[in-house]
């Protein structure tokens, strides 16, 4: 692993015979490089062959910029018009509806790849190394199509894929950490340690941005107010309250969910009144709607989010005249009573926006006025953090889950370093609240209600983290912008919390790449030389006969990923070391042994 | 929009298959282009399109003051104008600069300036949304070089100085780190035999340090106690400029400033969009009212290149104020001009008399068998050529037929227009290929009795406007959108043929000319298919 990840140490000095040619270009550049404004007679040659453009592609915002500068030069929707995704986390199972999906989406990756080289950068591709931001879990695919239109298309002369977890934690100094990356389509917690990410322990959860954006239109479809522009400007027109409808469903653009989402969502501290709204509480009495018990409440919000994933917009048309039809009753009236209890604590003031009317409505009278209730606003971020499906994790629950993965020895010191990247992260009051949540997912269950039934005793709550508990005072988030440290932390906790450079979570990967570019480091480079020449030979030895398998090898042998690693040249180990299909170098089982 | 033509670039398609993608696949719109965006490069004798031709930056230059920028400053102005160049960060207008009002000497009079550039302090005004950069507390004291009296707040951006240090703090790391696998790694002697470079290697890669994990040391092992996992890595701790959370206190903001601000806001108007602020790296004010104006972007001008031979194939004037071309070699001037349309037809006229409504409906009706459509087609060349078309048979059970004149027609030259004051001969000429065209063509239809549909139907100067039919099945709904190759045949004026002849360009001229042949494809999009009950009740109503 060490030749195929970002070690520094592994980069800087290629082992393999094949990469010689690379180490003389890169000897010979460090002299230009010495030089800023070297003259050379090629007319267009502004950036020294060493300036690499880092381009960290996401499914929905791709970040683009040149090595060595502090923020990225453009931010771009990767679909202009609908800013959906590029691609998902599933493709079609058929095969002709799967290869159309896929040279659709290699055909919008080129268009976006052509755009930020002339349109973004205004660089000529051919003499720009180009260092990739790869999310670990970036499906195989997706990564060789990149490299296809870099190479083919393009014709940079290197490619580097840089795993986006380690690239974030450089940006905030430190080799060694807990990165979890909140992002569009999923979060994925991967823990790193010096330099080296322990793949095998990755974890990730679907609870992400994606599902953010789902359950936030779910809700404003269900509570949402909406008031139609006035039908005649010349007639008095009574007051918006009295206009005011359920929000149609064509009025909620991707672009306006997202727009509400980025703008008016925040997330609020722990909703307490849920703990206490126990017989004990005296907040009982002010609450009419009795909310449902807490495991209920996990599985139902959650349950209803996820519908609201798939099948939303038909079942919500269907169901427009009340808010609790006969349809779904069960989690929409569980809804009812939650919106009636959150509405009531929620301090968060009601936003108005204008919207464009749907079409029905355009007269010519401006536009509609789309109100987001202030316990939307706070609570929608409630999806997040809400666990207890195996399948679906909280963000909290995988950070722990990760942690139970790492090895005994190194637990305490990837808890006390967690960095939180990604830009769902970046809604306020993310981080702070992650914290709370860590700690009260690492609480011991509580009691079951029923202590016995038919006479015998409840068995013991299954307890996940009891072997973490130990951790609670260590627990740091680097980035925390609200450092919750206690007397009862430890030292290196109170160290870290908060201590990381004020990077935002959505660009500390891009930073990474431009450090990793400025610094000269950041992964394997392939260079163009090697692709060509895999490919030109394919084409002259059998022109008619190339397999889809053929060139499938050919792509794997030439991109290195994880999944597939071929044992690098300490391989000789491999044999002594306790054989692990998971272990996926002698380092990471030197660590586990450790 | 249909009906449209488009223009067939092979670049997507796979290693030798030059047949275009069936149409009905959403992804071949990819492959299609209209003409207008298309290039031809000669050497290759082959359709360029924008997606495949490499691009070059032949010069820089700023789209608002249309300065040419030189390439040195581009790196260090960040591809962005260092002149007086604004866009405003709320909408992206352009910024004026305006000065502010006089002083107030008292009398009531207004006081009239010295000369017209005001007075001091300047600001940068938005004429569209008012904004003004005082309101960021933006002043200047002079109202040129704007960008230069702003670049020392750049230089000393946040981000940037904490990026300098991050650099600090990795480098003596990775040069130690370096140095060492170096020596480790790569002994002078393993170059000798290949296993023994294999072995040295991997020798060196088992015995070279992990960091973090120290040598095997069974005393600190067994006792060290807790401090033993306080710093694993071989890096010394790194120490923030300026701390994510110290940022709160330092009274610009943070993030409960930001829930607090989000709790309590009434319109979504006063926190800045996304788009506006997702390109800053550093903490920010979520508020709209403390972006900052931007400074606006360079264009370039481009020359692309065949990706095959390299040639140039379209290359821009260097000024920046020039729209000409140096070079340019415009599909349009090589390949025949497509366009499709429907004749005037009962049926089309009254969808038309619809008005808007038409737009939306098809013109091709199911179930009926001579849908017409109309293509013209016109010659950009100096010569006549002769054309071909020949549609893409369908294959896959879509329901319907296309037919078009299969036989070849001639298109007149091109002629610049004052050429055109002798068209008698012309005429004269045409006449007979009409002839023979239609009788040609139309042997066989005209037994039906609709030889006016199909074949050559209209011809003047350099245009042939031939028609055709389309046979829709009764249960087919969908586009009418089908792939069509177009063969040209032209005299060439490329002396390369007649090389081998000794090179006697007087044997070209006697003989009769060179001719080649050119292919291309073209996908016909006629539009979406009406059922007849549909037509009818769009007529009715």
């Amino acid at each position: 692993m060490s030749a195929l990840t970002t070690t520094p140490r592994g980069k800087t000095a290629p082992t393999t015979p094949t990469a010689t040619p690379t180490t003389t270009r890169i000897a010979g550049s460090h002299i230009l490089q010495a030089s800023p404004h070297y003259t050379t007679t090629r007319r267009h040659s502004l950036y020294g062959t060493e300036d690499r453009v880092v381009v960290d592609p996401g499914s929905r915002i791709w970040k683009v910029g040149f090595g060595g500068e502090g923020r990225p030069r453009d931010v771009f929707y990767s679909d202009p018009i609908n800013a959906e995704p590029l691609w998902g986390l599933s493709r079609a199972s058929d095969a002709a509806t799967r290869a159309e999906q896929d040279r659709l989406l290699e055909i919008n990756i080129e268009r976006r790849m052509r755009s930020v080289f002339h349109e973004s950068l205004l660089t000529d591709p051919k003499s720009r190394k180009v260092i990739l931001v790869e999310h670990p879990l970036l499906p195989l695919h997706i990564k060789e199509m990149f490299a296809r239109v870099l190479f083919g298309n393009l014709q940079v002369p290197s490619i580097s894929f840089a795993p986006s977890h380690l690239l974030s934690l450089l940006s905030v100094g430190r080799i060694t950490g807990l990165v979890i990356d909140c992002g569009h389509l999923e979060t994925a917690v991967l823990p790193i340690f010096a330099a080296r990410p322990l793949f095998p322990h990755l974890r990730t959860t679907p609870l992400a941005g994606s599902r953010f954006t789902s359950h936030l239109r779910a809700l404003l479809l269900l509570f949402g107010k909406y008031a139609p522009p006035p039908t005649n400007l010349t007639v008095v027109n009574p007051p918006l309250a009295n206009r005011l409808t359920r929000v149609p469903q064509e009025i909620l653009t991707a672009l306006l969910v997202e727009d509400i989402k980025t703008r008016c969502c925040f997330v609020s501290s722990v909703f307490e009144a849920r703990h206490d709204i126990r017989p004990s509480s005296p907040t009982t009495s002010v609450s009419e709607a009795d909310p449902p018990s807490e495991s209920d409440a996990a599985v139902s919000e959650s349950e209803f989010s996820r519908a609201s994933a798939s099948d939303v917009p038909e079942s919500f048309v269907s169901s427009q005249p009340g808010a609790s039809s006969d349809s779904g009753t069960g989690s929409e009236s569980y809804l009812q009573a939650l919106a009636n209890l959150y509405t009531r604590y929620s301090s968060a003031s009601d936003v108005q926006l204008r919207v464009v009317p749907p079409i029905s409505q355009q007269m010519g009278t401006g536009r509609g006025t789309l109100i987001v209730p202030g316990w939307i606003r706070e609570r929608a971020a409630e999806v997040l953090f809400e666990g207890g499906d195996v399948d679906e994790g909280s963000v909290a629950e995988v950070i722990l889950d990760a942690l139970l993965k790492v090895p005994i020895d190194l637990r305490t010191t990837m808890a006390s370093s967690i960095l939180v990247t990604g830009g769902t992260a970046m809604l306020p009051g993310f981080i702070p609240r992650l914290h709370v949540e860590l700690l009260r997912a690492i609480a011991p269950p509580g009691q079951p209600q029923q202590s016995s039934r038919h006479g015998r005793p409840a068995p013991p709550p299954y307890d996940r983290y009891a072997e973490l508990r130990p951790l609670i005072p260590h627990f740091a988030i680097l980035n925390n912008p609200a450092p919750q440290v206690s007397a009862s932390s430890s030292t290196r906790a109170k160290a870290n919390a908060g201590k990381a450079p004020a990077y935002t979570p959505a660009l500390m990967a891009w930073v990474g790449g431009s450090l990793a570019g400025a610094l000269k480091t950041g992964g394997m480079e392939i260079a163009r030389e090697k692709w060509d020449e895999a490919f030109s030979s394919q084409n002259d030895d059998d022109e008619t006969a190339i397999t889809a398998a053929d060139s499938e090898q050919l792509l794997e042998s030439i991109i290195p990923d994880w999944t597939r690693i071929p044992l690098p040249v300490g391989a000789l180990s491999a044999s002594a070391a306790p054989k692990s299909a998971l272990a996926p170098s002698p380092h990471a089982q030197a660590i586990a042994r450790a | 929009m249909w009906p449209s033509i488009q223009y067939y670039c092979p670049c997507l398609s796979s290693a030798n298959t030059l047949t275009p993608p069936p149409p009905v696949l959403a992804s071949s719109s990819a492959s299609f282009h209209s003409l207008h965006n298309l290039y031809f490069c000669e050497e290759c004798d082959a359709v360029r399109c924008n997606r495949c031709v490499s691009v070059e930056v032949s010069g820089y230059y700023c789209p608002n003051c249309l300065f040419e920028v030189p390439s040195a400053s581009v790196r260090a102005e960040k591809n962005r104008c260092a002149r007086n160049c604004f866009s405003c960060p709320i909408c992206r207008a352009t910024l004026s600069v305006v000065a502010s009002d006089p002083p107030d000497d008292g009398t009531g009079r207004p006081v009239t300036p010295l000369n017209n550039v005001g007075e001091a302090p300047y600001l940068l005004y938005c004429n569209y949304c008012r904004w003004d950069s005082s309101e960021v507390g933006i002043t200047f004291e002079k109202p040129t070089g704007l960008a230069a009296q702003l670049q020392k707040y750049e230089d000393s951006a946040p981000e940037s100085l904490e990026y300098e240090r991050l650099k600090e703090h990795f480098e003596p790391f990775l040069r130690a780190s370096s140095l060492s696998s170096s020596t480790h790694l790569l002994p002078p002697t393993s170059h000798h035999l290949h296993t023994s470079s294999a072995t040295a290697a991997a020798s060196a890669a088992l015995s070279r340090d992990i960091p973090g994990i120290s040598k095997y040391n069974p005393v600190a092992r067994s006792r060290s106690g807790r401090d033993r996992t306080t710093n694993k890595d071989e890096m010394p701790e790194y120490k923030s400029r300026v701390e994510v959370g110290l940022f709160g206190q330092l009274g610009s903001g943070g993030d409960d400033a930001d829930v607090e601000l989000l709790r309590y806001t009434e319109t979504a108007g006063e926190i800045a969009k996304l788009e506006q602020r997702w390109g800053n790296s550093w903490t920010t004010s979520l508020r709209m009212s403390e972006l900052r104006p931007l400074r606006i972007p360079l264009h370039s001008k481009v020359s692309k290149r065949c990706p095959a031979c390299r040639h140039i194939l379209i290359k821009p004037e260097q000024k920046a104020q020039s729209v000409r071309y140096k070079i340019k070699l415009a599909a349009a001037n090589y390949l025949p001009a497509l366009s499709v349309g429907f004749p005037q037809t009962q049926a089309a006229k009254r969808a038309a008399g619809k008005g808007a409504d038409s737009r939306n409906a098809g013109v091709m009706l199911a179930g009926i068998t001579n849908n017409a459509f109309r293509v013209a087609l016109t010659n950009p060349l100096y010569d006549p050529i002769q054309v071909r078309l020949s549609p893409q048979r369908v294959t896959d059970g879509r329901g319907f037929q296309v037919s078009l004149p299969l036989t070849p027609f001639s298109i007149g030259a091109f002629a610049e227009a004052w050429e055109y004051d002798d068209d008698e001969d012309m005429f004269d000429m045409e006449d007979d290929e009409l002839g023979l065209e239609a009788g040609r063509g139309s042997r066989d239809k005209d037994a039906r009795g609709r030889a006016k549909n199909v074949g050559v139907l209209e011809r003047r100067a350099n245009v042939t406007v031939v028609g055709g039919e389309v046979n829709v099945h009764k249960s087919y709904r969908g586009q009418v959108k089908f792939n069509m190759l177009v063969s040209y045949t032209y005299r060439s004026d490329d002396p390369l043929p007649s090389e081998d002849g000794a090179g006697t360009p007087s044997r070209a001229v006697v003989k009769t000319p060179e001719v080649k042949t050119f292919s291309f494809y073209t996908v016909v999009d006629l539009g979406p298919v009406l059922s007849k009950d549909d037509s009818e009740s769009m007529q009715q109503v």
